[in-house]
């Protein structure tokens, strides 16, 4: 067993969430439901960083909602938080029911585009972290140096390798499986689909105003050094979806 | 009777109800199955949180193929019963239905994780608002109930 940690801990010395039960209980006893729903969308907001233990059933969703529901007056106040942990109920009952919508788009893209014309494979810049676009550049950082990314950070990171790449989502959720602390085929694979459109009604797409509103100053949102996301979604729209009707209203 | 826990990476915790399924001071395995990590893109620092996890678990560990080496595993540990907790994983699923093929004379059994929500039928998994608004009641009351 100790060899077992010792090769792993040597493929890897960055990793900053630990394993195991004490670490877990140690993050559930932290969590803060009002807080949570009231900066959730934020890189610096009270997010738990309970994924990995879920991921693995270190913790249930069952001892995370009863500690959240105990942690708060009324069962509204903790809502917010527990919603959040629906998703992923509702993401491993897809699982078990339709193993095969982990790797197949569920729908087809609604983005004016067939599968064919997406390229099967990360392009060199992106696995590199070298993209020139700076947010996304130190996303994919941040990827690598800790294993965990804010939902809205893989949200962007989903977004700018489908939409702005055109590259299928599969090659994307892969490159997530490998690297996230939380890996998780339902959860991933099926937010790459709601992402991409093939599991949605409309793409998910970001502008550079959506980063700045929801990160911090160590972020680097200036305009020059993230131009391909500095644009209205009225403009993004018409050059990531040029197939696509322009949206009226 | 006999029994078996065969833990898996999807249930790593002492409260599992697999614990309680199984006749006290059941012995825990895991099975360290590389081909299944690299099949399923698990990385080196999720390998590395799951050894973590394992140690201080204290369980027995063994290296291999789930499906070949658990039906040599419930024969030395002289079990009738394997429990396994439940998963969607379509991998260690098509592990249960081979280790089920090879040692018909044992039971194997999946146990599933205490329930988030308790929903009167199949809920419409359409969309997630669908089942939210099915589920909303329940989840938001203790133990789902
Ligand atoms: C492209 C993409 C890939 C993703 N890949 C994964 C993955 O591999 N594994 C994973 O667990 N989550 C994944 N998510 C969902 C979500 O981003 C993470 O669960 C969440 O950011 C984990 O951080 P946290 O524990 O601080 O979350 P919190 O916001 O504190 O939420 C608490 C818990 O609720 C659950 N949860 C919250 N949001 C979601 C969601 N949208 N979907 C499913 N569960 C959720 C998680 O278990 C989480 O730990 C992905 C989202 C996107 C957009």
């Amino acid at each position: 067993m100790t060899a077992l940690v010792g090769e792993a801990a040597a493929a890897d010395e960055t990793a900053s969430l630990k394993g195991g039960r004490m670490a877990a209980e140690k993050a559930l006893a932290a969590i803060d439901p009002i807080a949570y729903a009231a900066s959730r969308n934020h890189l610096d907001g009270a997010v738990t960083r309970l994924s990995p233990y879920l991921r693995h059933g270190i913790l249930s969703l069952d001892e995370v909602r009863n500690h959240a529901l105990a942690s708060v007056a009324d069962p509204r106040q903790a809502e917010k938080f527990i919603q959040e942990l629906a998703w992923r109920d509702y993401w491993q009952r897809i699982y078990l029911v339709h193993p095969d919508r982990i790797w197949n788009d569920v729908e087809s893209y609604k983005t004016g585009f067939e599968a064919s014309e997406y390229d099967s494979e990360l392009p060199a810049d992106a696995v590199d972290g070298r993209t020139g676009v700076a947010c996304i550049d130190q996303f994919i950082a941040m990827l690598y140096e800790t294993g965990y990314l804010h939902n809205h950070a893989r949200m962007y990171l989903a977004a700018y390798v489908v939409h702005w790449r055109r590259v299928r989502w599969q090659a994307g959720a892969v490159w997530f499986l490998e690297h996230l602390l939380d890996a998780d085929p339902a959860s991933n694979n099926l937010s790459w689909q709601w992402v991409a459109s093939t599991f949605s009604k409309k793409p998910y797409i970001f502008n550079l105003d959506n980063v700045a509103k929801y990160t911090g100053h160590d972020i680097n949102t200036r305009m020059a050094d993230n131009r391909v996301l500095a644009l209205s979604y009225e403009r993004l729209g018409e050059l990531l979806f040029p197939n696509l009707e322009p949206a009226h209203g | 009777m006999a029994d078996l826990i065969w833990l898996h990476e999807g249930a790593l915790r002492r409260t599992h109800p697999v614990f309680a399924a199984a006749a006290p001071g059941t012995a825990a395995i895991f099975v360290w199955d590389r081909a299944r990590f690299a099949a399923g893109h698990v990385g080196a620092r999720r390998q590395l949180f799951i050894a973590e996890t394992l140690a201080e678990l204290e369980i027995e560990i063994h290296e291999g193929d789930a499906a070949v080496l658990l039906p040599q595993l419930v024969a030395a540990h002289g079990a009738n019963r394997l429990l396994v907790p439940a998963s969607p994983d379509p991998a260690i699923i098509g592990q249960i239905a081979t280790i089920r093929q090879a040692m018909p004379q044992v039971a194997v059994e999946q146990v599933e994780d205490t329930a988030f929500v308790t929903l009167p039928r199949e809920p419409d998994l359409a969309r997630f608002f669908r089942y939210w608004n099915k589920a909303r009641k329940s989840a938001l009351r203790p133990h789902g109930v």
